[in-house]
């Protein structure tokens, strides 16, 4: 990208076009964000709240809930995201080939589990992974299982299904994001790498991840925002069991807002938590993604 | 030649296995459809003739039509709004990328970071004394201005060629008129993509929705949906129907947009 | 092109502001009795809860004819959300004047939202309900729920199935829960079938035991009282040995349960008489079930074979404009009308808890789904006999924990161990 300085005048009617969202969010967002960060300052049940200063904060660190769905959320954020990501990246390419036929429909289908009901998603899964489910079966005819597992109530094959589950949903919504930009690639780009002897992986490799590399940083802190965030699919799923093994961090904050009895300083100082985690995840990846 | 056919056909196996993955819970929903309640749970995976029954059932127990209106009308002036806001945003952040704007960028990240359930309350306190509880505008306010389209809007327009903008420029255009006459069309993928994403985020929207409809005339699709799962007894056939109908928007409005996925620039201007 | 594409925009933008604007005018409060008046009443199932509400609505439209019921249909997560959003906003002007209420969250509401709902205490004769529902909305002594669905449990049985195994109705009438092994495991050798099944990760059957014992997870004064508990640790081990044995089997949501009952997959379930709706959905199925009453404990004397899961009742909210026609429209309805009962009865199996609505010949109408049983008379009477609790405040916390005890002792945990856990964890979220 080359270099340029903005006049002021340029830079002035600039700042025109970023305004209105920017006030948007800071007066729908930010404001609210406030609040609640003031909340997490006080304790106390439903509306009888006190300062209490950054107890919530302290209390966090003894909470073995609160540890244990930070450890469960990361568990699915280190296998999952990565995953998910290469495997859009390589549909993406697959269905930019302007040789393949039937482009329209195979795009379609993949986009098909992110627009499909999570409702309707979560009961075939659930079924898939019950005792008596396709899952098993299949598995103990090709002699993999000798008796069947019950998936969701063990504590390591519940994530799995959840890993599973996020993947089988998101990959293609990040798919449609790849192939966008994708389009902004000009053909003669991959036209010469070719005539030059390029194989497919190495035009992969040389040309498509590093002029994608905006779009992947956004599908990356997209996708840990989400997962670190991670709600329906659990609830949905498994309900944060076994017992908490599969129990999210928004699931907590929402069990102590609405279901258990309302804390909701604590509950705040919870999402804050998250706040952090993602921020700092996210500023590495920018950093990381960042250098041209 | 040979080598190449066999990555070929692998290709096209692998993408078909992609898709029957993808697909069956799709398949399972619109089958479901068409079965009765008791088949459904025993398991039946093929197509019933129950689909009338279903509809008058459906029909007859909630407001479809009303719930169906007020989805389609949230979702799409929400992003017919946010696409207009968020895509503004994004490329005054990144043509006219300096120190200042990229600490902004940075800043707004954070606004999604926090549930939303977090920010719910104060919210919902705003948009009481403000008056705006079971208003259109109120449904979608909070939703119209996120950061992740306006970040999608900046990183897509990293690979929109400075050069253009500033061949416009001398060309005597304004800045906006560069960006309604030259960008807007150039970005056409990025567009669809964003509308796409954004009009089935707006339309499966739950919490907020929830929370600041007051009366059942401002019911959504999704609120419906869970009314029918609430009882000790659950109708699967009304219910399969219901989350079949309410996936058609956004399965109409991919179809017809991602056509520019793929047609892209031919003949980029550069 | 695009200016005028910008402009329309913009318009349409302000339009949808304006032409939606709110409805939040306020209607000035008359004390003129015949005024006509609107309750409105936050509730869900259509064909239960919602049902009867209707119900209810027509037989006060004959009393008192210019109040109008607005029943809107609100999910119990959805409600549960609203309702807390609403007082922790301190913008109550949108909630309703009734709501339905699960009966395991009227202690938690009450206490944390104390000026929220209003006390029924001397406004409305309370005394011909079943104690233990009258109970649960109970705090400090003052009544704050008008008790509705019966959730008095019952033993569902096939009689046919266990006939294959030799055994009868009678023989599952006034056990033990070690008994009900013993003849699960008599049914699965001689049908292969499970005796029984419930969700996997949920505590449903140690609650049914808890109640039948006449304890909960909380002592009299309001300490968790989880670790040293004889009677959960007997559930624990009960349950655990339902479900190693092949007695009990899990499934993994709710309708997957639904699905054994209504395929056959077990020969019996034991949950609150609500079930009874969705057993009768599968019509093949009409003549061979029964209902007999609950096991109890064999070695904890204070169990009996009753006890309780699941039900809700109505409550009247202070921000209404009108409660006093509000406790009156429940009174001549919910706590009056045996007219409202008999209706609601046969369509929805709905079952009252008040108690003179039960001798109502509708009641005791043989039910030929199960073989000409007249179960509702016979729930009725299991209601007069559940030991009251009170489930307190800290209720889902201990749910929550106690599930998690049951998913650690499943995995191999040992009991105490996984108890000591349990209770580690309520005590620290009932840390303020």
């Amino acid at each position: 990208m080359a270099q340029r300085t903005l006049t002021k005048r340029i830079n002035r009617v600039g700042w025109l076009f970023v305004i209105p969202a920017t006030v948007f969010i800071f007066v729908l967002n930010f404001y609210p964000m406030v609040s609640a960060f003031l909340l997490s300052l006080q304790s106390g049940r439903g509306n009888n709240l006190k300062y209490a200063g950054l107890r919530n904060y302290a209390r966090l660190f003894q909470d073995e809930m609160f540890l244990t769905s930070v450890g469960n959320v990361i568990t699915y954020l280190v296998i999952q995201v990565p995953i998910m990501l290469m495997a859009a990246l390589v549909l993406a390419t697959l269905l930019n080939d302007p040789k393949l036929k039937g482009k329209s429909i195979f795009r379609t289908f993949i986009f098909l589990p992110c627009a499909t009901s999570l409702v309707s998603s979560a009961m075939i899964f659930k079924s898939f992974f019950s005792i008596d489910g396709l899952a098993n079966n299949a598995l103990m005819a090709l002699g993999i299982l000798k008796s069947p597992l019950s998936w969701l109530t063990h504590p390591v094959w519940a994530k799995f299904v959840i890993i599973l589950t996020i993947t089988w949903r998101w990959t293609g919504y990040n798919t449609v994001f790849y192939l966008a930009g994708l389009q902004m690639i000009d053909r003669s780009i991959y036209e010469s790498a070719r005539i030059d002897g390029a194989s497919s992986s190495r035009q992969f490799f040389m040309i498509t991840i590093p002029l994608l590399k905006p779009v992947i940083l956004l599908t990356t802190i997209m996708s840990t925002n989400g997962t670190l965030q991670l709600f329906d699919e659990v609830r949905n799923i498994t309900n944060g069991g076994p017992g908490i093994a599969t129990l999210s961090i928004s699931q907590y904050i929402y069990n102590l807002s609405f279901i258990y009895n309302p804390q909701f300083g604590y509950a705040a100082a919870v999402s804050y938590a998250i706040l952090v985690m993602v921020a700092i995840l996210s500023f590495i990846q920018i950093k990381a993604g960042g250098k041209r | 030649m040979k080598r190449i056919k066999g990555m070929d056909i692998l290709k096209y196996v692998f993408l078909i296995i992609v898709c029957f993955c993808s697909a069956f819970p799709f398949y399972f929903m619109i089958v479901g459809a068409t079965n009765s309640s008791v088949d459904i749970i025993k398991g039946r995976l093929f197509f019933g003739t129950n689909l009338w029954a279903n509809i008058r059932k459906l029909t007859q127990t909630v407001h479809l039509g009303r719930a169906f209106w007020n989805s389609l009308r949230n979702a799409t002036v929400n992003t017919l709004a946010s696409l207009f806001v968020c895509s503004l945003a994004g490329y005054g952040f990144q043509i006219y990328r300096e120190k200042g704007k990229d600490t902004l960028m940075s800043l707004l990240l954070l606004s999604m970071m926090v549930p939303f359930a977090t920010i719910m309350v104060p919210l919902f306190r705003m948009f009481s004394t403000l008056r705006l509880l079971d208003t259109t505008a109120g449904f979608i306010l909070p939703t119209i201005s996120t950061a992740f389209l306006i970040f999608f809007f900046r990183q897509s327009s990293e690979s929109f060629p400075i050069e253009t903008v500033q061949a416009a420029r001398v060309d005597g255009l304004g800045e906006f008129g560069i960006f309604f006459r030259i960008y807007v069309p150039i970005m056409a993928p990025t567009f669809a993509a964003a509308a796409i994403v954004t009009f089935m985020s707006a339309w499966n929207n739950y919490l907020w929705p929830l929370i600041i409809m007051q009366s059942q005339d401002s019911q959504t699709m999704p609120l419906l949906i869970t009314g029918l799962t609430a009882g000790y007894t659950t109708d699967y056939g009304i219910l399969m129907l219901s989350v079949t109908i309410t996936t058609l928007p956004t399965m109409i409005l991919f179809f017809t947009q991602q056509k520019r996925f793929v047609e892209g620039v031919l003949g980029s201007v550069k | 092109m695009k200016r005028t594409l910008y402009i329309a925009l913009t318009l349409l933008l302000v339009m949808t502001a304006v032409f939606g604007a709110g409805k939040g005018e306020v209607k000035p409060v008359t004390t003129d009795p015949d005024a006509p008046v609107t309750l409105t009443v936050w509730c869900w199932d259509p064909t239960f809860n919602i049902y009867a509400m209707n119900e209810a609505a027509k037989v006060y439209a004959g009393i008192r004819p210019n109040v109008t019921i607005n029943v809107v249909e609100t999910p119990w997560d959805d409600l549960q959300q609203k309702l807390i959003t609403s007082l922790s906003a301190k913008a109550t002007g949108n909630l309703p004047d009734i709501i339905l209420m699960q009966d395991n969250a009227i202690q938690k509401n009450v206490m944390t939202y104390p000026d929220a709902f209003v006390s029924l205490t001397g406004k409305m004769d309370l005394s011909q309900f079943a104690q233990f529902k009258v109970d649960v909305g109970t705090v400090d002594g003052k009544n704050y729920g008008v008790p509705f669905d019966n959730g008095a449990t019952g033993t569902f049985i096939r009689r046919d199935i266990i006939a294959r195994a030799g055994l009868s109705v009678g023989d599952f009438t006034d056990i033990t829960w070690e008994r009900f092994i013993e003849l699960g495991k008599i049914v699965k050798q001689k049908t292969g079938i499970p005796l029984i099944s419930t969700v996997a990760n949920e505590p449903d059957f140690m609650m049914i035991m808890l109640q039948s014992a006449g304890t909960w997870m909380f002592d009299s004064q309001g300490k968790a009282y989880i670790k040293d508990n004889p009677v959960l640790k007997e559930a624990l081990r009960l349950t655990k040995e339902m479900v190693e044995s092949g007695v009990c089997l899990l499934v993994p949501d709710w309708n997957a349960y639904i699905a054994t009952l209504n395929n056959g997959t077990v020969a019996s379930t034991i949950n609150g008489c609500w079930i009874s709706g969705s057993i009768q959905a599968e019509k093949s199925q009409s003549g061979n079930w029964a209902v007999t009453n609950t096991p109890k404990l064999g070695k904890i004397p204070s169990s009996v074979n009753y006890s309780s899961q699941g039900g809700s009742g109505w409550m009247v909210m202070a921000n209404s404009k009108h409660p006093d026609v509000a406790i009156d429209f429940l009174a001549q309805t919910f706590g009056g009308s045996i007219e409202l009962y008999e209706t609601i009865l046969p369509t929805s199996g709905a079952i009252a808890t008040w108690l003179p609505a039960a001798s109502s010949s509708v009641y005791s109408m043989p039910i030929e789904f199960f073989g000409g049983q007249p179960i509702y008379e016979d729930l009725v009477s299991y209601a007069g006999k559940v030991p009251n609790v009170k489930y307190g405040v800290f209720n889902y916390e201990a749910r929550d924990a106690v599930a998690r005890a049951l998913s650690d002792v499943m995995q191999g945990g040992d009991i105490d161990t996984a108890l000591a856990t349990a209770q580690k964890s309520v005590e620290f979220l009932m840390m303020e």
